[in-house]
């Protein structure tokens, strides 16, 4: 029986110890270990997650890298393409172009003999007129002693002309 | 499997071989319930070892207040010259107060003066008690230097332990409101393992009986007692007081408000029990497989060697399951109060 | 001598120790009925074998703590 009587000393001292040890560990104890606990564990969780979103975000810029990398091909080949058609449509300009200066040049040269043709018939004519009135001078001034004859001469001569234009 | 069996066996003969070898003498008759309660009682002095006979004890300091003399502090140690000490004396062997101090009053009868000795008992508490507290501000020193860091050793093995009662026992025995309740089951339970443990322990710090003292317990159920019912929620107290049950058991003779009243008694009560009872019966029951060896050792030399051996065997199984028991009874002391307190805070259902 | 005999010292040893071994077969019984259903039900279900094992130990704690309030109420008849 003495077993289950509480003594008084023992209820005091155990009193006094139980409420230390619970207010000190409250206190300085618990509150530290589990916060801290569970400050880690959300820190982690965080990390894990964002460790996550920041993969996702990593595979969605590798696929817009070669979304613009493949963009960028496509605008290499058609800008090729361009190019190649430019010089063409170059050259076939400048061949253009160089075959109507090369027709313009031939005109003007052909106006141009044409020209200088006249002319030099032009001057051929005044020298065989010349040499012609000498010619017929000469012949003639045996003949033109006669005034009759010296018409009817000239008159034949210029149609001679005017019919061989 | 084999290997033990013989390794056993062997033991047991040649103990029995060295044993017969030597004379037998007489000795004085083992009182085996009067060495039991002594190693599970309280005492006046701290009884470390003997040597030749001799003890070897540390005597603690008496603290009284009597009702006719005032307030006296005194060593135990003055009772081993003495019979009487300043009108104190230790109480007769056999009678109502035995082994503790007594006086006489003025009407000549024997009364024990208000008694706040630091008996071994008390003793062992306060080193406990530091001990438990110096292991816990120690582990908690790490997290201020290294916050986001996991502990290593000692330190994650007590973060291990504290974790797991925090979220298997508290988280979901108590429920919504558990950070509150959190410091005092917290406290409650590394109490009552650590004191368990040095309980188990043989030599001088330990080897007391702390939590097989009804004292001691019944401070830890009051402390449940008072946290569940002053912050029960007024749900719970309706429940208790006109509980939802049909008329005619609350109305005129109230039967199920007084079944409740007497639950709200006997849970703490049973807590109470259970711890002492538990700490209480493992520690008599090592003592006494200990005891097993001196008894047989006025019986014959022979039956001594062998259940010297069988002795230790079962000591060393005994030890083992105290130790289980330890923190199952933390474990189910504590579990049990998330229990009561989460149901007192009830909310209401409506 | 029958009243020598049934002494009261001796009538309340013997019942301290009739109750006490009372207790324990009650003990005894109901903790083998709960590790008997634990064990059917670790054998059913063996991933919740964990939580199975965890109540069982502490029911088995509640039962002994019902047996131990008779074994300290034979000690203090002994």
């Amino acid at each position: 029986m003495s077993l289950l009587m509480p003594e008084t000393g023992l209820l005091f001292w155990m009193l006094l110890a139980f409420g230390i040890v619970f207010l000190i560990l409250a206190k300085f104890g618990w509150p530290v270990i589990t916060g801290m606990v569970e400050k880690r564990t959300s820190f982690i969780n965080e990390s894990v997650k964002s460790a996550e979103e920041a993969n996702k975000q990593l595979e969605n810029i590798k696929i817009e890298t070669a979304a613009i990398i493949a963009k960028a091909h496509e605008e290499e080949v058609k800008i090729l393409k361009e190019a190649a058609e430019m010089r063409k449509q170059i050259i076939q300009d400048a061949k253009n172009a160089a075959s109507e200066e090369a027709k313009k040049i031939v005109e003007a040269t052909k106006e141009q003999i044409v020209a200088e043709k006249e002319r030099a018939l032009n001057e051929v004519k005044d020298q065989i007129a010349e040499i012609s009135i000498q010619i017929a001078e000469k012949v003639v001034r045996d003949d033109l002693k006669n005034d009759k004859k010296q018409a009817e001469m000239i008159e034949r001569l210029l149609n001679e002309i005017k019919t061989s234009h | 499997m084999r290997r033990l069996f013989y390794i056993l066996f062997l033991s047991v003969f040649f103990s029995v071989n060295i044993c017969a070898s030597t004379p037998t003498e007489e000795g004085e008759k083992i009182n085996v319930k009067e060495i039991i309660f002594d190693h599970i009682g309280d005492s006046y002095e701290w009884h470390i070892t003997s040597v030749n006979g001799k003890h070897i004890s540390i005597p603690l300091p008496i603290i009284l207040f009597s009702e006719q003399s005032g307030f006296h502090m005194f060593m135990f140690s003055v009772f081993h010259h003495e019979e009487s000490f300043k009108g104190f004396r230790i109480g007769e062997k056999d009678g109502k107060y035995a082994g503790k101090i007594v006086e006489v009053n003025a009407q000549g009868e024997e009364v024990r003066p208000w008694d706040f000795s630091l008996t071994k008992n008390a003793l062992a508490l306060i080193i406990n008690c530091l001990l438990l507290v110096f292991i816990v501000l120690w582990v908690a020193k790490w997290y201020k230097k290294k916050p986001m860091e996991a502990p290593k050793g000692f330190r994650g093995v007590m973060e291990m332990l504290i974790m797991s009662v925090h979220d298997d026992i508290i988280k979901p025995c108590v429920g919504k409101d558990y950070k509150k309740y959190a410091p005092y089951l917290l406290t409650a339970f590394f109490f009552i393992f650590f004191n368990n443990i040095m309980g188990l322990i043989p030599i001088f710090p330990g080897g007391a009986n702390t939590t097989g003292n009804i004292a001691v317990t019944i401070v830890l159920g009051l402390c449940t007692f008072f946290a569940v019912n002053i912050f029960g929620t007024k749900e719970y107290w309706k429940e208790i007081l006109w509980p939802e049950v049909p008329t005619w058991m609350k109305a005129p003779i109230p039967l199920m408000p007084v079944i409740e009243l007497f639950g709200i008694f006997t849970k703490p009560f049973a807590l109470i029990i259970r711890l002492f009872a538990n700490i209480m019966a493992g520690h008599s029951i090592v003592l006494g497989l200990t005891c097993l060896v001196f008894i047989t050792a006025q019986m014959g030399e022979v039956v001594n060697g062998s259940m010297t051996v069988v002795s230790v065997l079962f000591s060393i199984f005994m030890n083992c399951l105290e130790l289980l028991v330890a923190y199952i009874q933390a474990y189910v002391f504590t579990m049990l109060s998330s229990v009561f307190i989460g149901l007192s805070r009830v909310e209401s259902h409506h | 001598m029958l009243a020598t005999i049934l002494g009261e010292v001796v009538l309340a040893q013997i019942g301290a120790t009739l109750g006490a071994a009372l207790a324990v077969i009650g003990a005894s019984l109901g903790i083998g009925k709960i590790g008997s259903s634990a064990m059917e039900a670790i054998a059913r279900q063996p991933e919740s074998a964990g939580d199975i094992r965890t109540t069982m130990i502490i029911i088995a704690a509640l039962i002994e703590g019902a047996a131990l309030f008779a074994i300290v109420v034979c000690l203090m008849a002994l």
